[in-house]
């Protein structure tokens, strides 16, 4: 067991936790997070993905000691309060997602390329975003929602 | 790049007026237009619920413990050294489960392992713990001493007398789904390992073939593919003192589920309660209760809640994925190269158990065979069979992705023989107005040779090409699902909101939203007007959930039938209040009504009724399930692909779809099932095959099970043909099986005219490839 | 997920401490992409993980006489490090293929070449620019040269109380240029069906001084094909010469056979793809001049 400290989502947390913990457990199940979801678990799907420190990665892959001093953003807290993030508005409008379980990864991820490149072209959003597979919407409606947030920063 | 339709209100010349009609009353409010999801913002802030995220007070995590072995004896097993274990809550064999084996048809699938395992993945104990890696700790520590049996892994040897029979018991079976199939059905036929045999004929096609100018006959085989929704199997079950069974379940239709859980743990079903969740995905692999049976034995054992996830090594090992299949097809044609009869035979490999379906053999296997081709004499053989791999269930049009690959195919290769061009091909033979389907259904308002027409002229078929490119085209056709009982409650509040609630759970179609826009447009209201609530299974109608594209037309006759009863409830009330007859009250645009020299809007109406104890006021609808529809659609996709000689390796480059359809309730969900169900088929050609070796899935996790990624997929251009339409209110068809199901075979048509390969199997290979230029280098 | 103790040194010499006293019992992790995989399938099973995240003497990447690279550095960051892209741009090239963004985000160069895995890009391209990679345990450092630090499937030269600290890549020849080809014929998220890397250095009359040819996912470790290299010393670099050197790979390599292809499917593509290389490199080269 050790203590670690970070700031998720903005607010300063300090929790005691066991070092074997995955930072996706850590987030669902100590932090009640479920927004970020589990799926393929060897770090290929992106279900999970979170920012650390803004930098995308798989939240099923980190150990939960890694973030120790760090700061992680889930999809619980792009929102500014009642006011979606461009992009979340940006997924509604152009129907970005359909089931929904990989959306808050997509989301997360397409934050992390807006914030780094805020004009990409479409190659490059395709290049990034090839880390977040999506079975219901063939992608192109993500890219359509990526590329239409981009345009109206 | 989509073309929608000019106009809804484009005449439909078969239909005339009364498609005009239809289309031109619609409000301009709800139906038709691109409205946001209903369960958008739950979606894109992550507070959408999904079975995984609930939370229960004492929550046990359950894992399983599978089987090494295709096919074995259990000699023993002992689970003293994991009971021991500090943390484990329970831990079950087969002995300690009863022996009713569960099914959604075939009733053959144990809780447990008993005796014997018949695949590499099958359950065999299983562990309820206070964590994962306790429970996980659990499973290391059960000894069990397996005898090996003799194994088979391909349907045809399963077929042979010498085979060793997987399920040697007699397995019993619900006769009534086998009812709706038409054909000669025999289920367990004196065939080894034989589920169901199914027979069709139309004409006579022996003496078709006896006498014909020319016969064509080719082999194909298509592998299992992974439904790779992205939410894995995930079920909770926690039994209440007063001995309620709560389930929460990634299941597509649970009422049906309940019903299924209840007969198999002999609990009635109004104790049991399937609690609404979100679902991440199913394109027809949740259906079944997977784990939620041995859920419930391991909550009942260690008297505590109990969550249960599939990771994804065993989705894919022991998930229910798509049937593999082998087709061979012989077919005589005239000199003018008209189809003149068919016969097919189909082998499933259904894997070591039946019960994932519900239906004796796929559907797609036999019923939408060369569907849009006008072809007199068709005689088709299904079987369905056991084998010592995966249990094979359900996916996106079941049957129709392999058969329609063999079709699609065959189809492009006689056009090849013949010299024919492909497209003229499918023109000449596809079927028209007055013409019978192959198997002698009658249908309305025909428009392949349209569709393909419509595809063809955008895709620029007739355009010249650079050498190594290709292209290549399919067809299909498929009529909207219209069975299976849907039912809804509508209700209206005291401050004249509308709440519909629905018995079964959006899978990420966008039904949930379509629902809300059909009761708006009945309503004349905006959608977000109406509350869409998702039952359990104790407070909501049965419903029975996401299948064969059904839900836009049930659903929607079930609330067509809601909101005539409440606008007559509506009315009445009107009348009432308005001092008038019931037949004087008029409804307006803006959903108010009125009587001659008085009006009143909904909310002061259900305000004026709540006063006097008759508000809320709720009705029911439901559908009328089984009425045939003789109306279907079709589609038409143009694949061009680029060949690379040196490596095999072909990049597909450009998709035209063409697609036949009814009203578009929202085009953008619509939309959304095309391109999706298009991306599933670019994997199902490309790059996804579930890999066996002596059995065993060696494709086990999403590193080596290749899904598309947003860099797979190529430039898409879709076309709609408005005008079609089906039975169902507003003129609606279905989508959700029409662009996932072609596909495939037209990107290898495409490769065979880029390079003049033929490649009957999929997925695409490279290596294949490459060894068919090879063969034809040494054949020059 | 196994149970284990994790520690945290702040220093190289505390972590070198550590690995001497835990020695078999002890993995040591970086970004954690390929040790986390492996401990939650319960393959890999350490009482203790020591953790070098907090090492700075690992991270970095400086400019002398070439370029050092801290075993910590991410793949993503070498993707973009103005420095890589512009002293050696084949690094950046390979990196710029390493699975997705997240992967390439949290994995780093001197795990990808602590964990032996054939299949990666990196190492190849290592190879291709003579690459060398510094180790140290506490009784000493050593440099070792990529080609000769990869000993079988998932085996390096690394000693138990060994840890990888930097990577060096020395100062690229002048009239060089190189290519990274990564066959990927089913999806774009794949290990590589085969990879190469190539770099080529002319000499002023036009004819290739020196060639350097390495490949990924081709035998059970990365591997130099010398005789390739040999083959093109001193020779013009046309297209038919290129072509002509390319079947000797056949010699360095060995590929196993699994659903990405047959050995002998593999064999050839190597050729194909050498040659590709060879040619691309060869190209830039001439406009390098």
């Amino acid at each position: 067991m050790r203590t670690i400290k970070l700031t998720l989502n903005g607010t300063s947390v300090s929790r005691e936790i066991e070092d074997n913990r995955l930072l996706v457990e850590f987030l669902r199940e100590d932090m009640k997070l479920t927004g970020t979801k589990e799926s393929c678990g060897v770090g290929v799907c992106g279900a999970c993905t979170v920012l650390l420190d803004g930098t995308p990665i798989s939240a099923c892959l980190a150990l939960a000691v890694h973030a120790d001093g760090r700061a992680v953003t889930t999809i619980e807290g792009i929102a500014d309060g009642d006011r979606l993030h461009p992009l979340q508005e940006s997924f509604l409008r152009h129907g970005g997602f359909q089931c929904g379980i990989c959306t808050p990864g997509q989301i997360l991820a397409a934050k992390a390329l807006l914030d780094a490149n805020p004009h990409p072209t479409r190659a490059e959003i395709q290049h990034w975003m090839m880390g977040n597979l999506c079975r219901c919407t063939g992608y192109y409606k993500i890219i359509e929602s990526i590329a239409a947030a981009a345009g109206a920063e | 790049m989509v073309k929608a339709p000019d106009t809804l209100e484009r005449a439909d010349n078969s239909q005339g007026v009364r498609c005009r009609m239809v289309a031109a009353s619609l409000s301009g409010k709800a139906v038709g237009q691109p409205v946001m999801r209903v369960d958008g913002i739950a979606k894109v802030t992550g507070r959408a619920l999904y079975a995984g995220d609930v939370d229960l007070p004492d929550l046990l995590s359950g894992r399983c413990l599978r089987s090494p072995h295709p096919s074995a004896r259990i000699v023993s097993i002992n689970v003293g050294k994991a009971k021991a274990l500090p943390g484990v809550r329970s831990v079950l064999t087969g002995a300690d489960v009863p022996d009713t084996c569960y099914g959604r048809m075939c009733k053959d699938i144990p809780v447990l392992a008993k005796g014997v395992v018949r695949f590499v993945g099958e359950k065999v104990a299983a562990v309820a713990a206070d964590t994962v890696e306790i429970a996980e700790a659990a499973l290391e520590l059960i000894d069990v001493e397996y005898a090996e049996l003799p194994a088979v892994f391909s349907a045809e040897e399963a077929m042979r007398p010498t085979a060793p029979i997987i399920h040697p018991e007699a397995v019993e079976f619900v006769p009534g789904a086998a009812a709706s199939i038409h054909g000669e059905l025999s289920m367990y036929p004196p065939i080894p390992n034989v589920i169901s045999r199914l027979r069709v004929r139309h004409g006579d096609a022996a003496s078709a073939l006896a006498s014909a100018h020319k016969i064509f006959e080719h082999s194909f085989a298509v592998p299992s593919v992974h439904q790779g929704y992205i939410e894995p199997h995930t079920c909770l079950v926690a039994i209440g003192r007063d001995g309620l069974v709560d389930v929460w379940v990634a299941n597509k239709g649970p009422h049906i589920a309940r019903t299924h859980m209840a007969a198999a743990i002999g609990v009635q079903e109004n104790r049991i309660r399937f609690n609404p969740v979100a679902i991440g995905g199913d394109f027809g692999g949740k259906g079944s209760l997977m784990d939620t049976l041995v859920c419930y034995y391991l909550a009942r054992a260690a008297g505590r809640p109990v969550r249960m996830v599939m990771n994804s090594f065993e989705e894919l090992t022991a998930g229910n994925p798509r049937h593999s299949a082998s087709i061979t097809l012989r077919t005589a044609v005239d000199p003018d190269a008209r189809l003149l009869a068919i016969d097919a035979r189909v082998i499933f490999n259904a894997g070591a158990y039946g019960g994932f379906v519900p239906v004796p053999t796929l559907h797609g296997g036999y019923g939408e065979l060369a569907g849009a081709y006008r072809v007199p004499n068709c005689a088709i053989e299904v079987l369905r069979v056991y084998t010592n791999t995966v249990p094979c269930g359900h996916m996106r049009a079941p049957g129709a992705p392999q058969v329609t690959f063999a079709v699609e195919s065959h189809i492009d290769m006689i056009a090849h023989a013949l010299g024919l061009d492909p497209v003229e091909m499918r023109r000449r033979n596809a079927i028209a107005e007055g013409d019978l389907t192959p198997l002698g259904e009658k249908r309305r308002h025909l428009r392949c040779r349209e569709t393909i027409d419509a595809g063809a002229r955008a895709f620029g078929w007739d355009k010249p090409k650079s050498p190594g490119i290709g292209r290549g085209m399919s067809t299909y056709e498929h009529p909207p699902g219209n069975f299976g009982l849907s039912t809804v409650a509508l209700t209206i509040g005291i401050d004249g909101r509308i709440t519909l609630t629905l018995g079964s759970p959006d899978t990420g179609t966008g039904f949930h939203t379509i629902a809300a826009q059909l009761v708006a447009e009945h309503f004349a209201v905006s959608v977000d007007e109406v509350e869409i609530a998702q039952g359990d299974t104790l407070s909501s109608g049965f419903e029975a959930g996401a299948s064969g594209q059904r839900l836009t037309t049930t659903i929607g006759q079930a609330i067509a039938a809601a909101a005539d009863r409440m606008k007559q409830d509506l009315a009445a009330l009107a009348a009432e209040r308005l001092n008038c007859a019931p037949s004087d009250i008029g409804i307006g645009a803006d959903g108010s009504f009125s009587a001659p020299g008085a009006m009143i809007d909904r909310r002061t109406l259900m305000g004026w009724a709540a006063e006097r104890g008759k508000a809320p006021l709720t009705c029911q609808g439901e559908n009328t399930p089984g009425r045939h529809s003789d109306r279907t659609s079709f589609v038409a996709h143009f694949a061009e692909v680029a060949v690379d000689r040196e490596t095999g390796q072909v990049r597909l480059r450009r998709i035209v779809t063409a697609h036949d359809v009814g009203t578009v309730v929202n085009p953008i969900t619509h939309q959304g099932q095309i391109e999706g169900g298009l991306i599933q088929a670019v994997g199902q050609a490309m790059s996804e095959q579930i890999v066996l070796k002596d059995g065993a899935v060696i494709t086990a996790h999403l590193g080596d099970y290749k899904l598309p990624t947003a860099m797979d997929i190529a430039e898409l251009e879709t076309i709609l043909l408005p005008g079609g339409g089906g039975t169902a209110p507003f003129s609606t068809t279905a989508i959700g099986e029409m662009s996932n199901v072609a596909l495939p075979a037209a990107i290898t048509n495409a490769v065979f005219d880029a390079v003049g390969v033929r490649l009957v199997e999929l997925p695409i290979s490279a290596e294949k490839v490459l060894e068919g230029l090879r063969a034809q280098a040494s054949a020059a | 997920m196994v149970p284990f103790t994790y520690l945290e040194p702040a220093s190289l010499d505390e972590a070198l401490a550590l690995l001497a006293e835990h020695g078999e019992d002890a993995k040591l992790i970086a970004g954690g992409t390929g040790l986390v995989n492996l401990m939650k399938q319960r393959l890999v099973r350490p009482d203790f993980v020591i953790g070098l995240r907090a090492i700075r003497a690992l991270a970095g990447i400086s400019e002398k006489d070439g370029l050092r690279i801290g075993a910590l550095a991410t793949i993503q960051s070498l993707e973009v490090s103005e420095l890589v892209r512009r002293h050696a741009p084949l690094l950046a090239e390979a990196c710029g293929h390493v699975a997705t963004v997240r992967v390439r985000s949290m994995a780093t160069l001197g795990g990808a070449m602590a964990h032996g895995d054939p299949n990666l890009d990196t190492p190849p391209a290592l190879i291709a620019m003579d690459g060398q990679i510094v180790a140290r345990t506490r009784r000493g450092e050593r440099t070792i040269p990529v080609d000769r630090f990869f000993t079988g499937y998932f085996g390096t030269v690394l000693e138990r109380d060994e840890i990888v600290t930097e990577l060096l890549i020395p100062k690229q020849p002048a009239g060089s240029g190189t290519a990274f080809l990564k066959f990927l014929p089913a999806t774009q998220d794949d290990y590589a069906t085969v990879s190469v890397a190539t770099r080529i250095a002319l000499g002023a009359d036009g004819t290739i001084r020196e060639a350097r040819v390495a490949l990924g996912a081709a035998a059970m470790v990365p591997v130099r094909a010398r005789m390739v290299e040999a083959a093109l010393s001193g020779k013009a670099s046309d297209e038919k010469t290129l072509g002509d050197a390319a079947p000797l790979v056949v010699d360095a390599i060995d590929p196993i056979a699994d659903f990405r292809g047959s050995a002998e499917y593999k064999r050839e593509m190597a050729v194909v793809h050498v040659r590709r290389a060879l040619v691309e490199a060869a190209a830039k080269a001439k406009e390098a001049r």
